[in-house]
């Protein structure tokens, strides 16, 4: 038996306790550190002093700065925020003041009590991480965090002996990683809502919005990461087919050989757009999420600008719907759109002068192939299709991760990568068209949408913008071209989330790793794994959720489903967890068992055996004269002392403990 | 009016939810039903900052966020299993208890019996009542082992004191939650009455005095006889033992005074006035008896019924002071 030293157990002041606070420095740290590269520059190096301060104070066993210190420098840090963001509202603002928060607090902890509030701050900060990034390399980050704030503070609570900190670890691990399957319980089953629930303030969409005013291939990049909902879509008339699910934005017609720019010279207000429709208008309802533009967005091509209450929308010469105040808040409005239609079919030729310019002295070898190209034939069409056939005959891959362009962006594209995403194919596609003569503009928008099969909205996402080219012809106007349907038609008919994978394995093995086949086995093993990320845990969605379970059987996957399911699912995960901790009684020796039942036995007839008795001493009183037992209790009693003594303690060899064990037992009867 | 009606709805309410009962005999064990737990007021914070987080992740469609917040969910519910095992199946016995003098405080010894494989921590005990200041103490017990605490209690009547209920409790590992059980211990001190301050001197010639026989009368020296257990080392004859011839085994001998009734020391509590209060009675013999002890005087005791011979030493010095605890 050993016995553990004891300490004076007066609750020490945390400020000498310094290893347990170094830890914790150590833990907000980790939570700070992911923060550094989207906080204002000024926010990180005073985060830093701060910890230093901090652990400096810790090591040399200081005292802890007044709030005459600490009140002025907060203060200026605050006015710092402020000016940085202008606010101190929004999301960029709250963080700042969050990480400042939370160095300030670790600078005035006094009681256990400010530990939790640090502990609190920190899973906050941890969330806030996730707005900037939800990757894999995030997730580890954060189960590194978890287990660092978990650890800390359990070390705070340790009274007298305090374990090793490998011990502590341990032990932060072990709650860790018992909590995962109750995670994955709840993260698979519990209910989920679609978000937001109210107004997102108003820097939300800052740098995350879908689409831009310019686009040099490679901007809309991690776009594809964000699962945004961009707006939602009602039809109140049957959905036109994937495929003719346009939704139109910024229109780009400048290109200076790396970036595609709107042309506002063009943009003369008033002039009358000429339009012939076919078919019947196709009647729909947006609810746009804010977005912090001028941008309205309806199915390609909206018969009026939509009426908005106190911001009235028109069109611009682009045909882009534009509302006269910024979207701030969630909007909606009624649109019918034609999806047959002739756009400016009889245009000046001047007017059309602007479309077909190119700037100079790049992309020489585009300009030779439209050469080659313009000798095979004079119909524009025929060129358009040939164009085409080059881009779907050509081994052109699509990728969200394309590899960088050199000077002549267009030469290295189509020449050399053949790899990109639709930025890449419609400003190549229509560096190509006017190369050829023909008028063609680029335009940027969001392509298709996911039905809801339980409301029957449809959400477009930002990771459904898209860029499309737009060509004139003659009589028939401006005609879309997407050059991306012909080389991923999928990217088209499906969602892009879906369509990565396919093309991962027959495509990015043509992206020079070819050469060196194990390398490529863990860029294309490491792809597979980010996608199953990004379908399974950042794509989850209450749609998903409900697929899924109704792929485990389950017919009707409502929430009563999910909360029955939930609810059976985590006690099960429970009562192993408590089998694992709780139950599970250490194994007992046989022979001691046996004895504790004879012990009982005679407690039950008011012997009960003392905690100081032996067996023998036992005996003794058992067999006292004035002992209350029988003669014949009182033989059995003795039988059996005498033989549990040898077999304790004595000579009977613990071998044949089976054979020991049940001859005890035998003896116990005796003794009923 | 409503108070002593309260008080015992109140403790009727206790004994039925929190399972308290009496001192049970021999070793308690702390079985899932004896162990309560409840959330802290941390613990209850981080409830709500857990809401707050599944809020955040619903308005900004964070999928991990989502799973940051389960995830942290999930520790709070590791951290209710291991609180709870921290405390629960745990082993209970009693120690001994020194016996005191009122006011002093009475030290229980209670121990803390671990007979599972993991080591518990920062389990705090404290006796639970009604003017008990609220002193707890911590302890840890290592896998397969005990630990022994020992609680004090103020000591303020005489005669036996039962320990007080005990409060087990702890937080341990994460804070979030408190759990705890109640023990009597099956353990009583023994309160020797509070010795007198300025007591009058040991009554020791008053007799005398009145018999005219003087003060010199305890000085008769009559020889030395062989030493026994218990005699003072005041009166032993130390020339005589330097002289002693080793052959003779170097035995120690004492002093011996003739002219006992002279000399004889009797703390009697018939000889204190008979309107005295009988606490201050028991109190002042206390004295006597303690200062007898330090002097290293034979005393002789009554009270009441029981007369114990004149002698010194542990064991009488024990005896009276039973007697003086438990004189009804």
């Amino acid at each position: 038996m050993m016995k553990l030293p004891r300490l004076p157990s007066t609750a020490r002041p945390m400020s000498r306790d310094k290893a347990d606070t170094l830890l914790l420095l150590a833990a907000c740290s980790l939570v700070l550190v992911p923060h550094i590269g989207h906080l204002p520059p000024w926010t990180p190096w005073m985060c830093g002093v701060l910890l230093l301060w901090r652990g400096w104070i810790t090591f040399r066993g200081n005292r802890m700065p007044s709030h005459w210190v600490l009140v002025p420098i907060a203060t200026l840090s605050m006015i710092g925020v402020f000016s940085t963001y202008q606010t101190f509202f929004g999301r960029e603002a709250g963080v700042a003041m969050l990480v400042l928060l939370l160095s300030f607090k670790l600078l005035e902890m006094r009681s256990k009590r400010d530990l939790f509030s640090v502990v609190f701050v920190n899973f906050f900060l941890m969330l806030a991480n996730f707005f900037y990034s939800q990757s894999i390399g995030t997730a580890l980050m954060m189960i590194a965090a978890v287990i660092a704030i978990l650890t800390t503070q359990l070390s705070f609570q340790y009274t007298g002996v305090v374990p090793s900190l490998k011990k502590r670890l341990g032990l932060g691990a072990m709650i860790f990683g018992l909590a995962v399957p109750l995670t994955l319980v709840l993260f698979i089953l519990f209910p989920r809502i679609q978000g937001p629930l109210w107004g997102l303030p108003s820097d939300v969409n800052a740098g995350r919005t879908g689409l831009s005013d310019s686009m040099a291939p490679g901007n809309i990049s991690n776009l594809a990461q964000s699962d945004d909902v961009a707006f939602r879509v009602k039809f109140l008339d049957p959905a036109p087919p994937k495929s003719r699910l346009y939704w139109r934005g910024v229109v780009l017609g400048n290109f200076d050989g790396r970036t595609w720019t709107q042309q506002q010279s063009y943009a003369k207000p008033g002039r009358p757009i000429s339009l012939r429709v076919r078919g019947k208008p196709i009647r729909h309802e947006v609810t746009l999420e804010p977005n912090n533009r001028h941008w309205l967005f309806a199915l390609e091509l909206p018969q009026a600008a939509p009426q908005i209450a106190g911001n009235p929308a028109s069109f611009s010469t682009d045909l882009q719907l534009l509302a006269a105040q910024p979207i701030n808040e969630r909007v909606r409005y009624g649109a019918a759109s034609y999806v047959d239609f002739d756009l400016r079919p009889n245009e000046p030729a001047v007017a059309l002068r602007n479309w077909v310019r190119l700037p100079r002295a790049y992309n020489a070898r585009t300009l030779e192939f439209a050469a080659r190209l313009r000798q095979q034939g004079d119909d524009k069409l025929q060129r358009i299709n040939a164009a085409l056939m080059f881009f779907r005959n050509g081994k052109f891959t699509y990728t969200l991760e394309p590899p960088l362009l050199g000077v002549h962006t267009v030469d290295d594209f189509l020449f050399s990568t053949r790899a990109g995403f639709c930025e890449h194919y419609a400003s190549a596609f229509v560096v190509l068209m006017r190369a050829l003569d023909i008028p063609a503009r680029v335009v940027t928008g969001y392509q298709g949408g996911e039905i809801n099969p339980v409301d029957g909205y449809m959400t477009v996402r930002q990771s459904d913008a898209h860029a499309w080219a737009e060509v004139w012809l003659e009589n028939r106007g401006w005609i879309r071209v997407d050059p991306t349907a012909a080389v991923a038609p999928e990217r088209i008919e499906r969602n892009l989330v879906t369509v990565i994978p396919r093309r991962l394995f027959g495509g990015l093995v043509n992206l020079n790793l070819g050469k060196n086949s194990w390398l490529s086995d863990i860029r294309l093993n490491w792809d597979a794994v980010t996608n199953g990320w990004n379908q399974w845990v950042l794509n989850y969605t209450p749609a998903r959720q409900r697929s899924f379970i109704r792929s485990l059987g389950f017919d009707d996957a409502d929430w009563r489903t999910l909360i029955g399911l939930l609810f059976s699912v985590s006690v099960l995960v429970m009562a192993a967890i408590a089998y694992l901790l709780i139950m599970k009684r250490p194994k007992r020796d046989p022979v001691q068992a046996v004895y504790a039942k004879f012990c009982d036995e005679f407690a039950r007839r008011g012997l009960r055996r003392a905690g100081h008795e032996g067996p023998r001493a036992y005996l003794v009183r058992l067999t006292a004269p004035d002992s209350p037992l029988a003669a014949d209790k009182k033989i059995a009693a003795a039988r059996f002392l005498h033989f549990y003594e040898a077999v304790q303690y004595g000579t009977v060899a613990k071998l044949s403990s089976a054979s020991t064990v049940s001859q005890l037992k035998s003896l116990l009867v005796e003794c009923r | 009016m409503f108070k002593p009606v309260q008080r015992r709805v109140r403790k009727i309410l206790n004994q039925w939810m929190f399972r308290l009962r009496d001192a049970e005999p021999g070793e308690v064990f702390l079985n899932q039903r004896r162990v309560f737990i409840v959330p802290t007021g941390a613990g209850l914070a981080f409830a709500v900052m857990l809401i707050v987080l599944f809020i955040g992740s619903i308005n900004y469609n964070l999928s991990l966020g989502f799973a940051l917040t389960f995830l942290a969910a999930g520790c709070a519910v590791i951290d209710m299993y291991l609180t709870f095992r921290n405390l629960a199946y745990l082993h209970l016995s009693t120690g001994r208890a020194q016996s005191v003098f009122a006011g002093e405080e009475a030290q229980f010894e209670l121990h803390l019996i671990n007979r599972r494989k993991y080591d518990r921590y920062a389990i705090w005990l404290g006796f639970v009542g009604e003017e008990l200041p609220d002193l707890e103490q911590a302890a840890d017990v290592a896998a397969n082992a005990v630990c022994s605490v020992t609680l004090a209690v103020k000591a303020e009547q005489r005669g036996w004191l039962n320990a007080p209920r005990v409060r087990l409790q702890t937080r341990f590992p994460l804070g979030f939650l408190r759990a705890w059980s109640y023990w009597q211990p099956d353990a009583r001190a023994l309160v020797y009455p509070y010795p007198e301050d300025n007591a009058p001197p040991l009554p020791m010639a008053s007799k005398e005095k009145e018999d005219g026989h003087g003060r010199a009368g305890h000085e008769d020296f009559a020889g030395v006889r062989a030493y026994q257990v218990g005699d003072s080392m005041k009166l032993l004859a130390w020339r005589q033992i330097a002289r002693v011839d080793p052959a003779f085994g170097g035995a120690l001998v004492t002093k011996h005074f003739e002219g006992g009734t002279a000399s004889e020391l009797c703390i009697d509590i018939s000889t204190l006035p008979r309107i005295m209060d009988v606490e201050l009675k028991l109190s002042r013999m206390t004295r006597w008896v303690l200062d007898a002890e330090a002097l290293g005087l034979a005393y002789a005791f009554r009270l009441g019924d029981i007369a114990f011979p004149a002698s010194i030493g542990p064991a009488h010095r024990a005896a009276c002071l039973r007697a003086l605890a438990l004189y009804p």
